[in-house]
């Protein structure tokens, strides 16, 4: 077959190393920018016409604001063409926290904090049951956050099972925060430590069974102390401002997954039932804009639930998001299905993978992380939407930005506000653009 | 080694592993497969070859469920093939499959690629099914790109992969589909190697292939295909320097 013998090895010759380029930054910007006398007329009419915006801008929001005002009045008095920031200064605390009682708004800067140093120990290589803590995230912090801001005492506001889960909760992030600083600390975790005990009484499961044991140890003291202290309750009527937009934003977002996997796969199904429901609910919500599926939860809902249960207009609204975003997330999530090959679903069938676990392990993870861009495309657009839900009378940062405009001190002050909100949500947004970047570049990085 | 000296040297075939009869297979109105009855013995070698398009893969498909078939009747060790879950159960567990593209899963390592299964439906410890893993590709001889992603090593590598996940869920018949024919030639002799190694350790192997080295070397028999229908079946040296028939000797003149 190879008869190359005669032939003589192939060696590569070294390779060249690329032109050194001693372009100066001058020559650089001479020859791309002034190369020829139209890009030269053009180069200089964008200079001046930049110039000229940021000039004004600049005039506007710093050199002719004003910072420090009690009212409007005085604002225009004496900087009529400059901004009034001190309306929003002001207002800045409401424009946050809504009307929140002021003495009780640490308990929403406890939730947020608590919120991310959950999922903080995600950065550690360490640290086992990875996904475990995703799904704690999503199944568990939300009562625990819900006890924070909505306050209340054990057995009275407080439901038994809602109790239940916010000792539950805090016992997990007790534990995790234990077992990640065990861990970086090179000592063998909770579960390892309780291990011999449990091994003892139940031979069989010792894994799942010193985690519970673990957790639940941890938890009922948890309980114990949360049950002795009463947090004044703060009606939902009340949350509003950046607090409730990110409430609602990061329900929408973590729930659209789930909900767009179940759409997604209910499409792909051969069952004739559940294909259609699937195909009726993607299309359905995907034909009508937002502020139809709230008003219609708003209104709808209410007449399909049994009399004596109530919602409050948050739960429909995170339910009319949750429907929204899952089935735009849906169509994402198809796309990354379609672009897996036959052989992964073959490979995985001949190994005897079922079809949910050829899914889960198999499928979905390489259809999520192709479609990464999209997804997050989503997210932040899904951020953008939820200030739709200021028309439903929900106090988000929106209705609060609209509201300076009608307090007596700031009557007409349209424009501040809607900047302020503008640079906020611009932070957020690009922050999340910059962190997909990141992502894709990092499992790329990995991979191939 | 003339034919008669082969037939009275062979032993005793042992129990039957795979039992084909009557398997007709269409694609809408294109017949594919054509009444085809063929056992497989325990611990045989069988070599299926053929001109492309002849159903060499949709026969080893049947076998292994991934594709349907509309008449016949195949038996794995005595169980009659249906199409239900536990008969489908049954057959992944007894058969693991090589794929002429690897289809090694991009998103896992090399190590995870192979402790998936055992982990997951064998309910091992990760311990355990590391060091089974660790075994299985040291076996192979790539135990130090255990921690690599399938994106980050050769075609030769990806294929002792696949082959060392299949392996790792313990089966009783392997069956090949062309597992060298997507490699450049200096990577398949590492991976007819593995196989070689494999079919001296006693096991049931269907192999689609047009290595006729590898035939050679160690078939028990070869089966020849042509438009959906077994030409000729017999042990290597009758069929491959002596066939009986002129569709096969047009074929092995072309490939050999
Ligand atoms: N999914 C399919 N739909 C319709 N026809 C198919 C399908 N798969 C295969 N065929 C046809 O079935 C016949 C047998 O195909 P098969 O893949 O088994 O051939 P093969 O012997 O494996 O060929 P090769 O050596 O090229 O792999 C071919 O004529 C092919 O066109
Ligand atoms: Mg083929």
């Amino acid at each position: 077959m190879n008869n190359d013998a005669g032939l003589k090895q192939f060696v590569a010759k070294p390779a060249r190393v690329p032109p050194h380029n001693d372009q100066s930054l001058v020559r650089r910007i001479h020859s791309r920018c002034f190369n020829t006398p139209g890009n030269s007329v053009l180069t200089i009419a964008v200079i001046i016409l930049a110039w000229y915006i940021i000039r004004s801008a600049l005039d506007w929001a710093v050199f002719d604001a004003m910072w420090n005002a009690d009212t409007r009045r005085e604002c225009l008095n004496i900087s009529p063409n400059g901004a009034c920031w001190a309306g929003v200064i002001s207002w800045f605390n409401g424009l946050i926290y809504g009307r929140y009682p002021a003495d009780q708004q640490w308990r929403v800067d406890l939730g947020f904090i608590l919120a991310v140093m959950w999922l903080f120990p995600l950065m550690s290589k360490k640290i086992a049951y990875r996904n475990f803590i995703l799904v704690s995230w999503i199944g568990l912090y939300p009562f625990f956050g819900a006890y924070l801001f909505l306050g209340g005492e054990f057995g009275a506001e407080v439901g038994i099972i809602h109790a239940l889960f916010t000792s539950l909760a805090a016992g997990f992030f007790i534990l995790l925060y234990a077992n990640w600083l065990l861990a970086a600390l090179n000592q063998p975790d909770l579960c390892e430590r309780v291990r011999p005990l449990v091994a003892w009484l139940f031979p069989r499961g010792i894994q799942v069974i010193c985690l519970l044991v673990v957790w639940g140890a941890l938890s009922l003291p948890v309980a114990l102390i949360l049950s002795q202290m009463a947090l004044e309750p703060v009606a939902i009527e009340r949350w509003g401002g950046l607090f409730l937009t990110l409430i609602i934003a990061t329900f929408a977002i973590t729930m659209s997954i789930p909900i767009g996997v179940v759409l997604a796969l209910g499409r792909q199904s051969k069952l004739p039932v559940i294909h259609w429901m699937s195909l009726l609910t993607i299309e359905l919500v995907r034909a009508v804009p937002l502020i139809t599926v709230l008003f219609m939860a708003v209104t709808l809902l209410p007449i399909f639930l049994p009399s004596d249960m109530e919602l409050d207009k948050l739960s429909q609204v995170l339910f009319a998001v949750c429907i929204f975003s899952g089935a735009y997330m849906a169509e994402n999530i198809r796309g990354g299905l379609q672009a897996i090959p036959r052989g992964q679903y073959e490979a995985a069938q001949s190994l005897g993978l079922g079809y949910s676990m050829t899914m889960l392990l198999i499928v979905l993870p390489q259809a999520l992380r192709l479609m990464i861009p999209n997804i997050m495309t989503s997210f932040i657009s899904i951020l953008k939407d939820t200030t739709l839900v200021s028309i439903i009378g929900l106090f988000d940062i929106m209705l609060m930005a609209r509201n300076i405009a009608n307090d007596k001190d700031w009557i007409g002050l349209h424009t501040e506000p809607i900047a302020m909100i503008s640079i906020l949500f611009f932070i957020i947004c690009y922050s999340m653009s910059q962190y997909s970047l990141n992502l894709e570049k990092r499992l790329k990085a990995d991979r191939s | 080694m003339t034919l008669q000296n082969h037939l009275a040297t062979a032993p005793v075939p042992p129990a039957r592993a795979i039992e084909i009869s009557g398997l007709n297979k269409w694609y809408g109105a294109h017949h594919v497969l054509r009444d085809i009855s063929l056992n497989v013995a325990e611990t045989e070698i069988m070599v299926v070859c053929g001109p492309s398009g002849s159903g060499k893969s949709t026969l080893i498909r049947c076998l292994n469920h991934l594709e349907e078939y509309q008449e016949g009747h195949i038996s794995v060790f005595g169980n009659a093939l249906q199409r239900d879950s536990q008969s489908e159960r049954f057959i992944h567990q007894t058969m693991g499959m090589v794929f002429q593209n690897f289809n090694l899963f991009p998103h896992l390592s090399v190590l995870q690629n192979c402790t998936l299964g055992l982990t997951w439906l064998r309910k091992k410890s990760e311990r355990e099914a590391r060091d089974i893993a660790m075994s299985l590709l040291d076996r192979v001889g790539i135990a130090d790109l255990a921690h690599r992603f399938p994106g980050q090593i050769s075609g030769g590598q990806q294929q002792r992969v696949a082959i060392s996940r299949s392996l790792a869920m313990d089966p009783k018949i392997m069956l090949f589909d062309e597992p060298t024919s997507a490699l450049d030639p200096e990577m398949v002799k590492e991976v007819l190697d593995v196989m070689v190694n494999l079919a001296k350790t006693g096991m049931t192997m269907v192999c689609v292939t047009h290595e006729m080295q590898f035939a050679r070397q160690v078939a028990d028999r070869v089966v020849f295909m042509q438009d959906g229908e077994i030409v000729e079946v017999g042990p290597p040296e009758q069929v491959l320097l002596n066939p009986q028939w002129d569709r096969t000797r047009e074929f092995l003149d072309h490939i050999l």
